[in-house]
This record gives C-alpha cells, sequence and structure tokens, in this order.
C-alpha cells in the first residue's frame, strides 16, 4: 500500500508542537487516527482495524484484564501497561467485565477483593483465556508502537 | 476457536500485517516483507513442534 508523499515543501518543514500532542493524544484514544491526523489515513484505517480486531478477538476469547498487584508489582505492572496501551477500549472492557474501572488487586480486607478476584479467576479458567490474552495484549503493545511511529513521522525521521 | 493452528495462522496473519504495514511503503515490499514475517512465525512454530516431537511430557 503506497501513500501520496508530502510535497516537496511540506517534507522539510515541522510539525507543530500542538499538532505532534493532538495526533498522539488522538492515537492513544482511537489507534489509528493519529496517523490520519498526520495524513496517513490509509495506514490509519489498517493500523485501526488490525488493533481493535485485536482487542475484540482478546475480549472474545476470555483475554486478561490484569489488574496491578504490588506481590508482584514488576509484571502485573507491565501487563496493565500493555492493556491500557489500547486506549479507553480498555476502560471500557474493564466496566464491561468487572461491573467498575478496576485496575488494582483491592487489599484482602476490603469488600472488592473477593467479587473481583473471582471474576478475574473466571476469566483465567477458561480454555481459551491464553489465546485471549495475547490478542489482548498484543493489541495494546501494537498501539504503543503506532504512538511512537506518530512522533517519528511528526520528526521527519519517516514518511 | 479453539483450534490452535487456527490461532497461530490469524495471529500471526495480524502481526506480520501489522509490521508489514508500519515499516514498507510500497505494497510490493509490504506483501514480501509480511509473507516473511508470517512464514517465520507460523512455520517457526510448526517446526518446533516437530523438533518438540520426540521429547513429549
Amino acid at each position: 500500500m503506497t501513500e501520496q508523499s508530502p510535497a516537496p515543501g511540506r517534507a522539510a518543514s515541522e510539525v507543530p508542537e500542538g499538532k505532534i500532542a493532538l495526533a498522539l493524544l488522538t492515537g492513544w484514544l482511537v489507534p489509528g487516527a493519529g496517523h490520519a491526523i498526520l495524513g496517513r489515513v490509509r495506514r490509519g484505517v489498517v493500523f485501526f482495524v488490525l488493533i481493535m480486531g485485536s482487542f475484540g478477538l482478546g475480549l472474545a476469547h476470555d483475554g486478561r484484564l490484569a489488574l496491578y498487584s504490588p506481590r508482584e508489582g514488576f509484571l502485573t505492572g507491565l501487563q496493565l501497561v500493555a492493556n491500557v496501551g489500547v486506549g479507553p477500549s480498555d476502560l471500557l472492557a474493564r466496566m464491561s467485565v468487572y461491573g467498575e474501572a478496576a485496575y488494582a488487586v483491592p487489599d484482602q480486607s476490603s469488600p472488592l477483593y473477593r467479587p473481583r478476584i473471582e471474576k478475574f479467576r473466571e476469566r483465567q479458567r477458561s480454555a481459551v483465556s491464553a489465546y485471549g490474552t495475547a490478542y489482548l495484549w498484543s493489541a495494546g503493545l501494537m498501539n504503543l508502537l503506532l504512538l511512537m511511529d506518530i512522533w517519528d513521522i511528526a520528526k521527519r525521521r519517516k514518511d | 476457536m479453539r483450534s490452535h493452528f487456527a490461532h497461530l495462522t490469524l495471529y500471526s496473519g495480524i502481526i506480520a500485517t501489522f509490521f508489514s504495514v508500519l515499516s514498507r511503503r510500497d505494497r510490493r515490499e509490504q506483501l514480501r516483507f509480511g509473507g516473511l514475517v508470517w512464514l517465520a512465525m507460523a512455520g517457526g512454530v510448526v517446526v518446533l513442534a516437530y523438533l518438540m516431537l520426540p521429547f513429549p511430557r
């Protein structure tokens, strides 16, 4: 898929900082939208389809919506980053699965602890959960890579 | 969908397409690179599975 190269005059010019920030923010909110803002519309559409497709497959296959736990802070933190990378869709998924914006394992004395952990384990027990988790985390990580790509495009390091 | 092989081909397809569009501009180059990535992922797993065949759990 080839896209139109920027006009010769445009190639050397810098993208305004505000537009870069907008592209980065929009790109995180809606995968592919940042590329569209920078004029790479077709590429943005392909990225949107791939990332949201992967995210949808992950949810449909009971993928893990990670909860941060201080006991395994590093690993669960990385898992959370991979989930949250996909943008607000992750929040909607958490609202749907946990019934609230759940991002961490509550304290054991909290009344929230048991229902949240039960939901978490219930999805993990699914026979297809490992596949779902791979799709979910890949979707988030792909979107984070796209943010770096947006930065490179905006700084004219690539077209 | 519970087929491991179906997930392998689909997941490899998503990742291969993503990286080909991300790193290549020309359509022919994208197809070539994407095909190679897909083959490396899907084919690599099949080869690895055969290599592990003599060592059951």
